[in-house]
């Protein structure tokens, strides 16, 4: 177990160095000069030229590069081109925003998944198991930022159960917290609970039939612990499903972040990219690759948890 | 499986409590004491040497008193500076201070402070520019100081009032932490434990402040809200009682009885980078410049793209403004005909090629400029950037689709929109156009009334050499609930707070 997480480890570190550095130039590559952006239209080639000077972009780009990078793995991305602040303040402000909602969602996802999946697995014909079907089409092929706007008409701006928009930490306020994310997570977790629920009800079934399952049953199990059972077997693929969601709901969180502007690293990677705020985006790069890194970490070790055999291999 | 129930009962319990302490609370019928305001961008920086004038004068204003403020006019007023004075040859500027302020970190406002606050303000990346005329800043005496000018700037009081004087405690200045937090002496103080930089800031209003009766909301809030769709929602839900807002929403609006405040902040139209023919030889004929101008029905674009909100002009004076005269819209209406025949005269009968560049931003003009150019002969290639790399590269092309901000004074519209070298007018090359240069010297040489008849024969000159191909002036439209007003101010793209008034 050691040897697989050291393993684990250090493919996620030379993943991480891999990609950064690869964003690294090809940002500067496709930004080039960034100071018509950063000045807006009245900065005249003086003012550019004096701003050139003071991010050190006068400089040849690889000595950048490994300015940035020996700052960077002591943890300081440096400051924003926009307003002058650490790119590690700005992250450690939006993360808190965007685990709320991402984290939320694949709470949610999970939950209301795991109990529709097993629903319709125990009655793969029933009523449930057909609502399902047509939900898993319908909420695919209805785009994120229109099932948003949606909840916000209804839930916001008709009922006024929940705000339209704005974020409150919970250091501020539990409720307040609660109520400024809920409608984002909902918005994220609808497509990702349709997918676990499909997943584990197709796993459920397949599992439902094998010769194990009949033995068990056969020496008088309670339908409850044929369940548990059942369940252990089929929740692999979901929990790979979960985590690859997890993933994607990070870059899904852009656009919900957007519609009930939310500050979360989402809106920043938007704002950054528009301006050509390097340092922002390089530390939201560093920031998403380890949450990538970690997820699949984690998975790994849930999935040696849940099934011994994976961890074998 | 019951623990996974009973998980779920508990947050939905929750959820549905959360939701019954609805705080989207409305302003009541009462005066309005709380004011929250959506606007476009979060602030730029606390620092005034870093901060844009574009839209951060609601958060600006807030924290920071001005040397100079501007009225509803665009006029210089008085602010921390209570009154000021030119010498003879305009090139001293001395101005008396306010006593008795303080900034927040205890320390006074006086002579000192302001000239630390001006020696920053001129060293600043974003604030430099206002002050390039000024050779140095000195204390006369305790309350008095002078700004020395390398060469007459006529614009000076007016940029200083849109947002380039806040003054800053010089300690804070000093120990370079104006970048984290204001420490300021405004109206208002920031209440940075109720606020969620990104989302919202909060400010509470100072029990005693010399210009207290200007600022009537005893809280304020402002968020930054960059999806117009999602501003007007925040409307919808009672979350704003102020936002910048889209001008396709106006009809939205008025069902729901809010008040509508609109002005022209930005003019519209095609920039010509090349007017002397160096980059694009036909460019460099006046008549291909005038049937460009011919061809174009700034009404109809206005209606269509910019949805009817602003004003039909060929000008780049904001129209109202004393240097704006409406008898010149006529100079090129729209005549296709007219447009064809001046082809031809200039020798461009069978059109010619240009490379434009174009971005998702412009994108919305993109069909029209490609049908309209098309129509004269002129066959457009577009080369398409990021929007980053629009404002960067757009000037390198010898024509561009252009959206220039406006500025309420026509000195510094002269200086900004035609005089100077901006990124969207790399090359004024003025001293090409004779007439036009000798004005521009005459305007050097006047002030007042006798400046602004210079500058309106400018105004005639510019238009007449079709300078640039202005198609409109689009506005900017605030909305705000009832009992509250916003006075929009060309120049600012989102008022200062002295500009938000009870209704």
């Amino acid at each position: 177990m050691i040897r697989f997480t050291l393993r684990r480890l250090l493919s996620g570190a030379v993943l991480l160095v891999v990609v950064t550095s690869a964003s690294f130039f090809l940002a500067h590559l496709a930004i080039g000069d960034p100071t018509p952006g950063l000045l807006g239209d009245s900065a005249t080639p003086a003012q550019r030229a004096a701003l050139r000077e003071q991010l050190g972009l006068d400089r040849p780009l690889m000595t950048q590069f490994w300015d940035w990078l020996s700052h960077a793995v002591r943890g300081d991305f440096g400051t924003s081109w926009r307003n002058f602040q650490p790119v590690s303040d700005q992250i450690e402000l939006r993360v808190p925003v965007t685990l709320s909602i991402v984290v939320a969602a694949t709470l949610l996802a999970a939950v209301v998944g795991l109990v529709v999946g097993v629903a319709t697995g125990l009655n793969p014909g029933g009523v449930l198991a057909r609502v399902l079907k047509l939900a898993s089409v319908v909420l695919f092929a209805l785009p994120g930022f229109w099932v948003s706007l949606m909840l916000v008409m209804a839930f916001a701006i008709k009922l006024q159960w929940f705000p339209a928009v704005g974020y409150v930490p919970l250091s501020h306020s539990g409720t307040q917290w609660l109520r400024s994310i809920t409608l984002p997570s909902i918005a994220l977790a609808l497509g990702a609970i349709v997918m676990i629920a499909e997943q584990l009800r197709n796993g459920f079934q397949e599992v439902n039939n094998q010769d194990f399952v009949r033995t068990l049953r056969a020496r008088g199990l309670s339908a409850r612990r044929v369940t548990v059972h059942v369940l252990r077997n089929a929740s692999p693929a979901a929990l790979t499903v979960l985590a690859v969601m997890f993933v994607g709901l990070l870059g899904g969180a852009i656009v919900v972040e957007i519609i009930f502007n939310l500050p979360g690293i989402g809106s920043l990677t938007q704002s950054a990219s528009q301006i050509g705020d390097i340092p922002v985006l390089l530390g939201l790069t560093v920031v998403t690759v380890v949450f990538v890194v970690l997820v699949n970490f984690l998975l790994d070790l849930v999935l040696g948890w849940v099934n011994p055999k994976v961890r074998e291999k | 499986m019951q623990r996974i129930w009973r998980a779920t009962l508990v947050a939905v319990v929750a959820l549905a409590l959360a939701a019954c302490t609805n705080a989207g609370a409305s302003s009541g019928d009462g005066p309005v004491e709380k004011i929250r305001i959506g606007t476009l961008l979060d602030v730029t920086s606390w620092d005034p040497a870093q901060a844009d004038i574009g839209f951060d004068g609601p958060y600006l204003s807030a924290v920071y008193d001005p040397l100079v403020a501007l009225d509803e006019k665009s006029q210089p007023i008085p602010a921390l500076a209570t009154s000021w004075t030119y010498s003879p040859d305009r090139l001293t500027l001395t101005m008396r201070l306010r006593s008795g302020v303080t900034f927040t970190d205890g320390k006074s406002f006086d002579a000192a402070a302001a000239v630390a606050n001006l020696n920053h303000l001129k060293a600043g990346v974003r604030s430099g520019q206002t002050y390039a005329n000024v050779a140095d800043v000195r204390r006369v005496d305790a309350h008095t100081i002078a700004l020395r000018l390398k060469k007459k700037d006529d614009a000076l009081l007016y940029n200083m009032g849109l947002g380039r004087s806040w003054m800053a405690s010089p300690a804070a200045i000093k120990a370079k932490s104006l970048v984290a937090r204001p420490v300021g002496s405004g109206p208002y103080t920031y209440d940075q434990g109720d606020s969620t930089p990104g989302s919202q800031y909060a400010f509470t209003r100072k029990p005693q402040h010399w210009d207290r009766r200007t600022y009537p909301f005893e809280s304020v809030r402002v968020l930054p809200i960059a999806d117009p769709t999602a501003s007007f929602n925040a409307m919808l839900s009672g979350q704003l009682d102020v936002a910048y807002a889209n001008a396709a929403d106006t009809p939205h609006a008025k069902r729901n009885g809010w008040n509508i405040a609109s002005k022209v902040a930005t003019w519209v139209g095609i920039q010509f980078t090349d007017r002397t023919g160096g980059q694009l030889k036909p460019l460099g004929d006046v008549r291909v410049r005038r049937a460009i101008n011919h061809a174009f029905d700034g009404a109809a674009i206005l209606k269509s793209v910019g949805q009817g909100a602003g004003v039909a002009t060929n000008q780049v004076f904001p129209a109202g403004d004393p240097a704006y005269d409406a008898s010149l819209n006529d100079r090129y209406a729209f005549d296709l005909e007219k447009a064809k025949q001046l082809m031809a005269e200039a020798g461009y009968a069978d059109g010619f090629r240009v490379t434009m560049p174009m971005s998702s931003i412009f994108q919305p003009w993109q069909p029209a400029v490609q049908q309209i150019l098309g129509q004269i002969g002129i066959k457009v290639t577009w080369k398409n950037l990021s929007p980053a790399d629009y404002q960067k590269n757009a000037a390198t092309y010898p024509m561009f689709v252009a959206v220039v901000a406006l500025d309420s004074n026509a000195a510094a519209s002269v200086d900004g929109r035609i005089a100077s070298q901006q990124w969207f007018n790399p090359n004024p090359s003025t001293e090409a156009f004779p007439e036009l240069h000798g004005l521009l010297g005459k305007i050097g040489a006047t002030t007042g009334k006798e400046q602004l008849a210079v500058i309106r024969r400018l105004n005639a000159e510019v238009t007449d050499q079709a300078w640039q191909d202005v198609w409109y002036q689009a506005d900017n439209t605030y909305f705000s609930k009832k009992g509250i007003t916003v006075t929009p101010i060309t120049g600012m793209m989102f008022p200062t707070l002295r500009f938000l008034q009870r209704g």
